[in-house]
C-alpha cells in the first residue's frame, strides 16, 4: 500500500510541468519531475534515492544550510547562477519549502527551480543600456525632452536641465521652455518649428541660442519629432545639445581664417598653395589679379599646365616635385612665367615644402614677387651704362688722340724753332723754315681731321633719309672718275636698283668714298684694281652693303683690333692718313649700324656695312 | 768728337728724323747713320745684319707711334734676338701717356740693354745717350 502510494506519487511528480524535487531529511532524492532532471542534466533512475549533493559536481554549502533551515520549518527563496557543462551561465530562481506529512511532521523539503536566464539577461542589458545612455549624455552633452500634448507636461532629462542651468526639480512648461531661447531669430525659429511639429507633424533640427537661467548665452542644437497614437499626434520628443564650445571653436577658426585671408590678400606678393598633384588649393588676390581671375574659385583645382604654356608648366612641376621630395625650399629664384596668351612676367619665386604633422610633404607653398618692371629698369640701366661706357671709351680715346697728335706737332715746332734761333747758315735756316711751314700744314690737317670726328660725335640729331644705294654709288664714282681712270680700276656692281637704305646723306657719301678710295689705294702691285659691289637684305630688314677688292689685303690676326683705330696705318703708302676708316666707323655707328671686315693678305679685302633701317 | 760705329733712327716723322740727325751731328761722328720709317723695316735690317755676321747698331732712336710695326712691337721682337753686346735704345716720343711710361719700365726691367725714355721735343743729345764708356765691355 505504502509502495503503491509512493509509485503513484512518483508517477505524478515526474510529470509536473515545473522543475520540482522532493528530498527527505537525509538529503536523499525521493521524487523529481522530468523537468528538474532535465534542468540539471541528470539521469532519472540514476538519481532517485541518491544523496542530493552526490548528484552535483560542486558541493554547495549554502544550499545545504538553506535545506537544513527548511527542515526546521522555514521557507527559503533565492536567485542563483550556475554554469552548465558547456560554460553557459544559467540563472535560477529557486524556492525550498518544508515537506509535511499528514501529521504536519517535516519529512523533507520540496525544491522548486525555475530557469530565469532570459529574464535576468534582458534585465541586465537594460540596466547596462541605461548606464550607457547616461554616460553618453554626459559626454556628448545631449539631453532629451518630451512634451505631452494631452497633459501639456514637459519632461526634461537631467542633461537638458543642466544645459539650461536649472535645478533638477525644475518643471518647465511650453511657454517657459520656449522663452529660454534668445529673443529674436532663435526664439521665433524654435516657436515656429514646435508649432509646425504639432500642427503638421514636421520634424526639426536647428541651431540656435538660448539664455540659461544664470544668464549665460549658449549655442544649442535642438531637434524634435512628433509621436502618434491612433493616428493623432500626442507627444513631441527630441534631443537638446550644447554646442557652444564647437561654435566658439568654429568662430575662432573662422576668425583666424579671416585674418589669414586678409593678410595674404593684401600682400604685394603672389601667394599660392598647391597639393601633391601641383593643383592649387589656395590662391591670394594678387595671384588672382595676375592670372586675370575675379575669384579664387576659378583657380582652385587648376594646375600650372592649365595656366601656363607647356614648357613653363613642366619646369614649375619639376620644381614642385623637387621641393616635395627633398623637403627643402627653393628661395628667391628668378623665374619667367609665360601665360597662355603669351604674356611674359619675371618673378622672384620661393617654394616652401608644406609638411603634415608626420613630416610628410602634402604640397608646397609658393610666394612670388613680380620683378618684371625691376628687370626692365635694370636692362635699361645696363644699356645706358653700356652706352655710357662706350662713349666714355671713345672720349678717352679721342682725348688721347688729340693730345698725342697736337703734342707731336708742337714738339716739332719747339724743336725747329730752337734750331732756327741758333742757326747761322742761311741755307740751313731756309731748310728749317720750309720744315716749319710743312709742320704747320700737318697741324692744320690734323685739326681738320679732328673736326670731322667731333662733327660726327656732336651731330647726333642729323636726320636719316631713305637713299637709293646705287644713286649714291654713281655720284661717288663720278667724283672719283679721274682717280679711278688713272688706276685702271674696274667696278662691277651687283646691287639692284630698288635697294634703299635709311642713312644720313653726308655720311653715306663719306662712307662710300672712303671705302672705294681705300679699295683702289691699297691695290696689289701685280694687278689692276677690281671692285665688286653687292647688297642684300636680311630678314630683320637690315641691309648689308659689301665692297670687295683684289688689293693687298691685311693680316687681321695682327691688325684686326687696330683696323678702325685713329691714325693707324698698315701699309707703306705715303698718303695713308689713318683717319678714313676711323671716320667711316664713327659715321656708321652714329647711324646705328655696324661695319665688319674680312681680308686675306695678297688676295684682297671685303668691307660689309650693316645699315640699321629701324631707327 | 766721340765716334760711334752705327746708329739707327726709327721714326715715320720726317721732321723728327731731321732733328735727331742734326742734334747727333753736334755730338758724335758716325759714318753709319740709318733711318727707318717703321719698326718692321728696322727689324728686317737688323736680322739681315745678324745673318751676315755684320755689326749691328750701337745706338737706336725709337719712335712709338708708327704704321705697320710700332715701337713696342719692334722692342718685343728685338729683345728676342741673339745679341751679345749691350745696346743703347732711346725711346723718343711725344706721348705723355702714363701707360707708355709704364711699358717702358716693364721692358727696362727685363732687358740687358740700356733702355731710355725721352719726351719730345728734344733740344740736345748728351754723350750718355749714345755711349756708356764706364760700363762698356
Amino acid at each position: 500500500m505504502k509502495t503503491d502510494t509512493l509509485t503513484t506519487h512518483s508517477f505524478l511528480i515526474k510529470q509536473l510541468p515545473t522543475a520540482t524535487a522532493f528530498i527527505d531529511t537525509n538529503f536523499k532524492l525521493i521524487y523529481a519531475s522530468d523537468k528538474w532532471i532535465e534542468y540539471f542534466n541528470l539521469e532519472y533512475h540514476a538519481s532517485i534515492d541518491k544523496y542530493l549533493f552526490d548528484l552535483f559536481v560542486e558541493y554547495d554549502e549554502e544550499w545545504e544550510n538553506c535545506l537544513k533551515n527548511c527542515f526546521k520549518g522555514s521557507t527559503e527563496q533565492g536567485l542563483q547562477s550556475k554554469k552548465n557543462d558547456i560554460g553557459e551561465e544559467k540563472w535560477f530562481e529557486w524556492s525550498n519549502v518544508p515537506w509535511y506529512d499528514e501529521q504536519e511532521n517535516i519529512i523533507g523539503v520540496i525544491i522548486k527551480t525555475e530557469d530565469v536566464t532570459s529574464r535576468i539577461t534582458s534585465e541586465l542589458k537594460l540596466e547596462k543600456l541605461e548606464d550607457l545612455f547616461k554616460e553618453q549624455a554626459e559626454i556628448s552633452k545631449v539631453g532629451t525632452w518630451e512634451y505631452n500634448l494631452i497633459t501639456e507636461e514637459i519632461i526634461w532629462s537631467d542633461m537638458t536641465k543642466k544645459i539650461h542651468e536649472v535645478s533638477k526639480n525644475y518643471k518647465p512648461n511650453i511657454e517657459t521652455a520656449i522663452n529660454f531661447y534668445k529673443q529674436g531669430h532663435s526664439r521665433n525659429t524654435v516657436a515656429m518649428l514646435v508649432h509646425n511639429g504639432i500642427k503638421k507633424g514636421e520634424s526639426w533640427n536647428t541651431k540656435s541660442q538660448i539664455i540659461t537661467k544664470k544668464g549665460k548665452v549658449k549655442w544649442v542644437i535642438s531637434a524634435g519629432k512628433p509621436l502618434y497614437k491612433n493616428g493623432k499626434i500626442t507627444r513631441l520628443i527630441g534631443t537638446f545639445q550644447d554646442i557652444s564650445k564647437e561654435v566658439q571653436a568654429e568662430i575662432k577658426t573662422k576668425e583666424s581664417e579671416q585674418l589669414l585671408r586678409t593678410l595674404i590678400d593684401n600682400l604685394p606678393l603672389n601667394v599660392y598653395i598647391k597639393d601633391t598633384e601641383s593643383k592649387k588649393i589656395l590662391v591670394n588676390k594678387a595671384e588672382c589679379d595676375y592670372l586675370g581671375k575675379s575669384h579664387p574659385k576659378e583657380l582652385i583645382g587648376k594646375s600650372d599646365a592649365d595656366i601656363y604654356n607647356k614648357d613653363i608648366a613642366s619646369i614649375s612641376r619639376d620644381e614642385d616635385l623637387h621641393v616635395m621630395k627633398t623637403k627643402k625650399p627653393i628661395l628667391a629664384k628668378r623665374t619667367v612665367n609665360i601665360k597662355k596668351d603669351g604674356k611674359s612676367t619675371s618673378f622672384l619665386t620661393s617654394k616652401i615644402p608644406w609638411l603634415d604633422i608626420n613630416n610628410q610633404s602634402q604640397g608646397i607653398i609658393g610666394i612670388s614677387i613680380d620683378i618684371t618692371d625691376l628687370i626692365q629698369k635694370e636692362d635699361q640701366l645696363r644699356d645706358l651704362i653700356n652706352v655710357t661706357a662706350i662713349q666714355n671709351k671713345k672720349l678717352i680715346n679721342f682725348a688721347h688722340i688729340v693730345s698725342h697728335n697736337l703734342r707731336s706737332h708742337t714738339a716739332n715746332f719747339s724743336m725747329l724753332l730752337d734750331f732756327l734761333i741758333n742757326e747761322k747758315e742761311e741755307d740751313e735756316k731756309t731748310r728749317i723754315m720750309d720744315m716749319l711751314s710743312h709742320a704747320s700744314d700737318n697741324l692744320m690737317d690734323t685739326l681738320e681731321n679732328l673736326n670731322e670726328v667731333v662733327d660726327i660725335s656732336t651731330n647726333v640729331n642729323l636726320e636719316k633719309k631713305p637713299i637709293g644705294l646705287n644713286e649714291q654709288i654713281t655720284k661717288v664714282e663720278q667724283s672719283l672718275a679721274a682717280f679711278l681712270h688713272k688706276n685702271q680700276a674696274k667696278i662691277t656692281n651687283h646691287i639692284a636698283n630698288d635697294i634703299n637704305v635709311k642713312a644720313i646723306p653726308a655720311y653715306m657719301e663719306s662712307i662710300i668714298l672712303n671705302l672705294m678710295t681705300n679699295a683702289v689705294k691699297y691695290r696689289h702691285a701685280d694687278r689692276d684694281p677690281h671692285i665688286i659691289l653687292s647688297a642684300r637684305i636680311l630678314e630683320d630688314r637690315t641691309t648689308i652693303f659689301s665692297i670687295q677688292d683684289n688689293g693687298l689685303g691685311i693680316d687681321l690676326k695682327k691688325y684686326g683690333k687696330k683696323l678702325f683705330g685713329m691714325y693707324k696705318t698698315f701699309h707703306n703708302n705715303t698718303d695713308a692718313r689713318g683717319i678714313g676708316l676711323y671716320l667711316v666707323k664713327n659715321q656708321i655707328e652714329a647711324m646705328g649700324g655696324n661695319i665688319v671686315a674680312t681680308s686675306e693678305v695678297d688676295k684682297g679685302s671685303t668691307f660689309s656695312v650693316y645699315f640699321n633701317d629701324k631707327d | 768728337m766721340t765716334k760711334i760705329n752705327s746708329i739707327y733712327i726709327i721714326d715715320d716723322d720726317a721732321i723728327t728724323l731731321f732733328g735727331i740727325k742734326k742734334l747727333l751731328r753736334r755730338t758724335v761722328e758716325c759714318n753709319n747713320m740709318y733711318e727707318f720709317k717703321n719698326g718692321k723695316l728696322a727689324l728686317n735690317a737688323i736680322m739681315h745684319q745678324i745673318e751676315l755676321g755684320q755689326s749691328i747698331p750701337d745706338v737706336i732712336f725709337l719712335d712709338i707711334n708708327m704704321p705697320i710695326m710700332d715701337g713696342w712691337e719692334f722692342l718685343n721682337e728685338f729683345l728676342k734676338l741673339p745679341i751679345d753686346k749691350k745696346i743703347i735704345i732711346n725711346i723718343v716720343t711725344s706721348s705723355i701717356d702714363p701707360c707708355d711710361k709704364r711699358r717702358w719700365m716693364e721692358y727696362k726691367a727685363i732687358t740687358k740693354h740700356y733702355l731710355e725714355f725721352k719726351n719730345k721735343p728734344i733740344f740736345s743729345i748728351d754723350l750718355e745717350d749714345i755711349k756708356r764708356i764706364y760700363l762698356a765691355s
